[in-house]
């Protein structure tokens, strides 16, 4: 671990003039991914802003009365436990609950846990002499070698690594709105955007611009929260990365699916959506919904490598568990 | 008078437990010493190769950097002598700073010695390392045909062996029903909680006190003095607590030689504490295992001929063999029997045992064996085990010392309720709609006795102090030794200190092979037994001795008194005997060895595993839902620390069965999940809400230790099998390849 300066700003003016200014700075959160890499050698900043005494922490109904606004500093822990979260956006709650374990939940913050980088292990420990999301040009490790939690959807040849985050898969059906502050004034990135696909710039996880900083996630109000689930595969009961996992988020009215929204971790650079695969259940009784046909939608173009052929499969029947559920949800 | 009831065999918490929570029990790295630095080890990242050029320059002009320590400048160390470097000795034998020859990822290459462990490790990363790459061996099943035979594991046991005639039973009796099935079990890691962890510190006069975490104090001290060509009493090695093992720590391992080659160079007492990463390349591992088993039985299922064939690997500097066929010469009743081992020298790390090395994966091929045998009989698994019961040990012809395996099946499979299981698999589900499966297997494990000795210090306020170079991994030895004590002196458990973990103390064996008690409390209770005569002697003998007159079979010693049992009051207190008498203290030696039954009988401990497994029908994931394990490992000398090591190794077979594995990545010979998130251990909700461990508890006549057979390892043995069992009686899928993770499922 290098040596580093280390700052603590008191305002967010202060934290983006710092950012601005000071070589090769990061901002530091809760620190429960950023440390890991940095102890790897794989991060090596050199100034340190920790940003924990810049309140965004709170969460609230949006300023107009509606939805959430949950502050980028609140803990995984605190939102998922917080009532509002707990009674109107229920799966968040659930997601932040699969992932990790209690003591990474209680320091990790909603901010850090969008910024949290791709899963692999060629990335993860620069002894491995290729990956090119670490090394621009050096080559994927995880093509030709062990790839077993790897993508299935979206990837490149250039990578082929998976988001681990099961909450950035809730955020994703709940069509949350991440706020960010740069230079250039405040913006909103729809969190459908925020994280990026590997193309030919696997180094870039999200479209958080350089010297942005993101202040919070606001989630739009949700019309039915009885029908929401949650679903993670995974190799040990807790704390382990999900193989495939799947949120769910239907509305039903009137014994009709009004609205579906499902997005799938673990099998992609990003949580995976696809309307297309969507619609085919909207308007739809829920008793003769064709899931199926929208787990087949959603993986449609999906390509799996040596280790890793069983997500196919486990995608598929995950999908279908996840809407099975939903719906039998009263 | 009144004799306090023995403290043997009743529920006793651990005398270290406090200590431990409290964080005043003191590892190996809590040691405080002045001017202490801190090393970081420089290891290889190719797998083959040699080392052209280690260039540090950059690293001795970082912050703090004290020295760096290389092959160029590092003290010269001498090859260990054959006994402690013989093939199948566990260990690492080729010492550090040998050669420029790279063997494996991760191989020690030197270490940055620094102010701070953080300066250590930023120096240590700063380093650069050119190679010439040389041919990279990785691939177990494509280098198979380069095998060796390897003929013993641990100097003990034959690897290639065989009773009648199994090639003649197979091509001559086509009756008979056959399974030919491959099983393999993936690298595992010990991944105790405590990594290695090494403090050295030389004097003046060129000795060296190690604070090491090792499960063999004398061994280490032996290693230690040979490899820096001193004489032994030069290095004193201390360990008084292990924050478990699970067979890794102890043996030859080039860390802590590193570390005292690095506090030799600095001239000052360093510390090096291994990395979570380093703990899957630094202390061994359990060997990838490709197992073929090969099983013929008449129509009544009665065995005819069994053939266990083991593929595994060893590093490219040691022969280790993962024994896989240990047991299966003598579970069951057959008269034809072959066992052979298959070793590859790969560019991996060297093995070294873990969690009953060989039994844990060697059962859990023939026990799943055992199951697809009784499907093709269509005969209960259990039924099947009972119809090949063996009564004696038929490899080497001798009678069990006591064996009560039958009794473990019945009481488990009653406590079970097996024999409501319907054989059908897949017949069964739970309201939820997961797959329900019961599975069964046998575990057995050798009952070894090492020699050992113990000193005993009575002091003049009657506590007693007893010393043996034992060690204490977690399971108990402080209490258990402690129980011993105060059952051999009639004194309360809270006026003994059990003193372990120093190569002062008298010699002890590793701790391995769950014979730690076994061995040890028979020196033990020869030390305070000694002590006691001494007592009586000083009691009785002579005119003026206080209990001058008395007979010394009239002697009664209890509740920390001396006593006659004619005259009660003639009574007292053994601080005052020792003032009495003009003693500050009074000490005797006592030591153990295995007496002559051990090469006569047979001496093994039993135990029958039933398991209940749910499984998703639709995403592959396995819950164990319910353990019954019935153990006949002798008499039982404390209930709550036994159970504790039975909960504990059943755990680790649902880690085996369930999830664990290290992968290595074949185009570097590089772990790909040398880390505690990805290679997965079971936590508190992959085990069941109960345990149901009961113990027959009846003493072998035999055993020194009160009857006591070891029970460390045998929680391990079996449970991969029977869950394995179960999946396929939930399923209907044979899962032959460990670990049964989804993906094997959907």
């Amino acid at each position: 671990m290098n040596n580093f300066a280390y700052v603590r700003p008191n305002d967010i003016d202060s934290a983006l003039n710092l950012i601005r200014t000071r070589p090769k700075a990061r901002f530091l959160a809760g620190g429960t991914n950023l440390l890991d890499l940095w102890k790897m050698g794989v991060e090596q900043p050199q100034t340190l802003i920790d940003i924990s005494r810049l309140g965004l922490a709170d969460i609230a109904p949006r300023p107009d009365g509606t939805g959430l606004r949950i502050g980028a500093l609140a803990r995984n822990s605190d939102v998922a436990e917080h009532s509002l979260v707990l009674s109107q956006y229920p799966v968040l709650s659930r997601a932040l609950l699969a992932g990790a374990s209690p003591q990474l939940r209680n320091a990790a913050t909603v901010g850090g846990n969008l910024m949290q980088r791709t899963r692999c292990p060629y990335f993860y420990d620069p002894a491995f002499p290729s990956c090119n999301k670490r090394k621009p040009g050096s080559g994927c490790g995880a093509l030709n070698g062990y790839n077993r939690i790897h993508a299935i959807l979206g990837q490149s040849d250039q990578c082929i690594a998976t988001n681990p985050s099961d909450m950035c898969v809730a955020l994703a059906v709940l069509d949350a709105q991440v706020r960010v502050i740069g230079p250039g004034g405040e913006r909103v990135i729809p969190i459908g955007e925020f994280h990026r696909l590997p193309g030919d710039h696997p180094e870039l996880d999200s479209t958080l611009q350089p010297n942005e900083l993101i202040t919070a996630v606001d989630l739009p109000p949700m019309a039915d929260t009885k029908h929401a689930v949650y679903l993670k595969v995974r190799d040990r009961s807790l704390y382990a990365f999900a193989l495939v996992s799947v949120a769910a988020a239907l509305a039903i009215e009137n014994g009709s699916i009004t609205s579906a929204r499902i997005a799938l971790g673990g099998v992609a650079h990003k949580p995976w959506r696809e309307p297309e695969a969507e619609a085919l259940i909207q308007g739809v009784s829920p008793d003769h919904a064709p899931f199926d046909r929208v787990a087949d939608r959603l993986l449609q173009g999906a390509h799996a490598y040596r280790y890793n052929q069983y997500k196919l499969n486990l995608a598929r029947k995950s999908v279908i568990r996840a809407l099975s559920v939903a719906v039998a949800s009263v | 008078m009144a004799q306090t009831p023995s403290v043997l065999g009743t529920p006793r918490h651990r005398v270290d437990g406090k200590l431990k929570v409290t964080g005043i029990a003191l590892y190996a790295s809590d040691f405080k010493v002045d001017r202490l630095a801190h090393a970081c080890l420089i290891q290889s990242t190719i797998a083959s190769g040699t080392v052209i050029e280690i260039d540090q320059s950059e690293a001795e002009r970082a912050p703090g950097v004290i020295a760096v320590l290389t092959r160029r400048n590092a003290p010269k160390l001498q090859a260990l002598p054959e006994e402690l470097s013989a093939n199948g000795t566990p260990g690492e034998s080729r010492l550090p700073f040998q050669d420029d020859q790279v063997y494996f990822q991760g191989q020690h290459l030197g270490a940055v010695i620094a102010e701070t462990f953080e300066q250590a490790r930023e120096a240590a990363a700063l380093v650069r390392i050119r190679y010439q790459p040389g041919e990279l061996r990785t691939d177990l099943l494509g280098l198979a045909d380069q095998a060796i035979e390897p003929r013993m594991f641990g100097g003990r046991i034959k690897l290639q062996d065989k009773r009648g005639d199994v090639d003649w039973v197979w091509a001559n009796m086509p009756q008979v029903r056959l399974v030919n099935e491959t099983y393999s079990t993936p690298i595992e890691n010990h991944n105790p909680i405590e990594p290695g962890a090494a403090l050295a510190a030389w004097d003046e006069n060129d000795h060296l006190t190690l604070h090491v975490s090792t499960r063999g104090v004398d061994l280490t001290q032996k290693v230690v003095a040979s490899a820096f060509g001193l004489p032994i009493e030069n290095v004193r090695i201390v360990c008084p607590f292990i924050g478990g093992h699970f067979g890794s720590k102890g043996f030859s391992w080039s860390y802590f030689l590193v570390a005292a080659a690095a506090a030799r160079i600095a001239n000052r007492p360093v510390r090096l504490v291994l990395s979570r990463p380093q703990m899957f390349d630094s202390m061994g591992q359990r060997a990838r295992t490709v197992q073929t088993i090969g099983l013929a039985a008449d129509e009544n299922g009665k065995l005819a001929a069994l053939k266990h064939s083991t593929l595994t690997h060893s590093s490219m500097i040691y022969e280790y063999t993962e024994p896989c066929g240990n047991l299966t010469r003598l579970m069951y009743a057959c008269p034809n029997v072959q066992i052979n081992h298959h070793l590859v020298h790969l560019n991996y790390t060297t093995p070294c045992p873990m969690r009953a090395p060989g039994e844990a994966a060697g059962t859990f091929a023939l026990e799943s064996a055992m199951d697809e045998l009784a499907v093709k009989l269509n005969l209960d698994p259990l039924e099947l085990r009972v119809r090949n019961y063996a009564e004696k040990d038929e490899f080497d012809q001798r009678a069990w010392s006591s064996k009560h395996l039958r009794e473990c099946y019945d009481r488990g499979a009653a406590k079970f309720g097996w024999s409501s299981r319907n054989p059908k698999p897949g017949s069964t589900r739970d309201p939820e709609g997961r797959m329900v499966g019961w599975g069964m297997a046998t575990a057995v494990y050798p009952a070894n006795q090492q020699p050992a000795a113990a000193k005993a210090i009575l002091s003049n306020d009657g506590s007693i102090v007893v010393r043996s170079a034992t060690h204490e991994a977690g399971t108990g030895t402080y209490t258990a030794m402690t129980q011993f004590v105060a059952d051999t002196l009639g004194v309360p458990m809270d006026r003994v200190q059990f003193e372990l973990g120093d190569t002062q103390f008298p010699p002890a064996p590793v701790n391995g092979g769950s014979w730690l008690t076994a061995s040890v409390a028979p020196a033990v209770v020869a030390a305070c037994a000694a002590l006691r005569d001494k007592l009586i002697s000083l009691g009785v003998d002579g005119p003026s001795a206080p209990l001058s007159g008395q007979a010394r079979n009239d002697i009664v010693i209890a509740d920390g008194r001396i006593s006659s049992a004619k005259d009660t009051s003639q009574s007292l207190s053994f601080s005052d005997l020792l003032a009495k008498t003009g003693n500050q203290t009074l000490e005797a030696d006592g030591s153990a060895k295995p007496g002559d039954s051990y090469q006569k009988l047979a001496f093994f401990s039993f135990g029958a595993i039933f398991v209940e497994v749910k499984v998703d029908p639709d995403l592959g994931e396995v819950r164990v839902t319910r353990v019954v394990g019935v153990y006949d490992v002798g008499k039982i000398l404390n209930p709550l620390l036994a159970r504790s090591q039975l909960l504990g190794g059943i755990t680790f077979g649902i880690g085996m069965a369930l999830m664990e594995g290290t992968i290595p990545d074949m185009a570097t010979g590089r772990m790909v999940n040398a880390n505690l998130a990805e290679y997965h251990v079971p936590v508190f909700t992959d085990v069941p809400p109960d345990f149901g461990i009961e113990f027959l508890d009846v003493p072998d006549p035999n055993m020194a230790a009160n009857g006591a057979r070891g029970l460390g390892e045998i929680g391990i043995v079996g449970a991969p099998a029977a869950i394995a069992n179960a999946v396929y009686h939930a399923t209907g899928k044979r899962i032959r390849d460990l670990p049964i993770t989804p993906d094997r499922l959907v």
